[in-house]
């Protein structure tokens, strides 16, 4: 079965309402038959630009990663269902490669003595 | 008078060509058949050639002698040819000639069979060796075949061990509530910043 990864970002919300949201969600996945392998949490932050999403202009948001398997058929279908949730501003599906990440260097290998910089105030 | 056709005018072109039979032809000339003889000619009587009795008989013996030998001659001649030929066809050169034939046939077709022998032993050998090769090779992809067909299964193999082993960690209706509760409490964060020196930094600041 290929191997997806939906990149979901939440409406900004308290705490139990995004578990709701979030179990809603996988509630939907498991139900279509698809296998859960993992979910991140990629922070609440400030969203790139504005997004409209059920009437709701939309600055902040939480983004969450979910991996799963399932068959190509039931995508279409999950991402209707998940347009129709208020709470989820935005979704995408994509698929995740299996071959593993070979480490190329693109003009020379980085020197041993990789300190860590102080990171800058943006 | 006019009836009798001139030579000139009958002979077509071929006939000029060709060998004359006879030297002079008897041509009516002038005059037809019908036409009276002329005046001065009518007491001509024509007379034979005069001929010497004895020079004669000593000419008629002469040439009889002469074509007997003649006639003779030619016949023994001819004779002589007749019988060559009927020897070379026939006769005992027929023979020697048709046996030494048979022999030269023989010999030749002996040194052919030989050959063939020869050829055929030098073909055997190619023959078997090429079929060993083709064996060979045979074997050799039938092997390469099945070591690939082991080598893929090894990798299902891994792969499905592996599979098992993650499938522990999947996310199942029981541990749903856990792992929710576990993402929200641990934010993971994927940004990192990287210079010219190739120095990473993974601590960021959220936003």
């Amino acid at each position: 079965m290929p191997r997806y990864e939906l990149s979901l970002i939440l409406k900004a919300m308290q705490r139990p309402e995004t578990a709701a949201a979030l179990r809603r969600t996988m509630e939907t996945l498991l139900q279509r038959g698809a296998v859960v392998r993992d979910l991140e949490n990629l922070g609440e932050r400030r969203l790139p630009y504005k997004m409209s999403k059920h009437n709701l202009r939309h600055s902040r948001g939480g983004y969450f990663l979910v991996d799963f398997y399932s068959s190509p058929s039931m995508v279409t279908d999950l991402l209707d269902h998940l347009g129709r949730d208020v709470d989820i501003v935005r979704t995408t599906v994509l698929k995740k490669e299996e071959q593993p990440q070979s480490v190329s260097y693109c003009c020379s290998p980085p020197s041993p003595n990789s300190d860590s910089i102080s990171p800058s105030q943006s | 008078m006019f009836q009798a056709l001139s030579k000139t005018v009958r002979a077509p072109v071929a006939r000029i060509l060709a060998p004359r039979a006879v030297l002079v032809e008897t041509v009516r000339g002038r005059k037809s058949r019908t036409d009276p003889k002329a005046k001065s000619k009518i007491g001509r009587i024509k007379y034979p050639p005069p001929v010497d009795p004895e020079e004669m008989v000593v000419l008629k013996e002469r040439f009889t002698e002469y074509t007997l030998i003649m006639r003779a001659l030619r016949m023994q001649f001819k004779e002589e040819m007749l019988r060559k030929r009927y020897d070379e066809e026939t006769g005992s050169l027929a023979e020697a000639r048709a046996k030494q034939e048979a022999e030269e046939h023989q010999s030749l077709m002996a040194w052919n069979n030989q050959e063939n022998e020869r050829l055929r032993k030098i073909r055997e050998l190619r023959v078997q060796q090429e079929q060993e090769q083709l064996d060979r090779q045979l074997r050799e992809v039938a092997l390469a075949r099945q070591q690939a067909l082991e080598e893929l299964v090894k990798e299902k193999e891994l792969e499905i061990l592996t599979l098992q082993e993650d499938a522990k960690t999947f996310i199942t209706l029981e541990n749903l509530d856990q792992r929710i509760e576990e993402a929200l409490d641990n934010p993971k964060n994927y940004n990192f910043a990287i210079d010219k020196e190739g120095r990473v930094v993974k601590k960021t600041v959220m936003q």
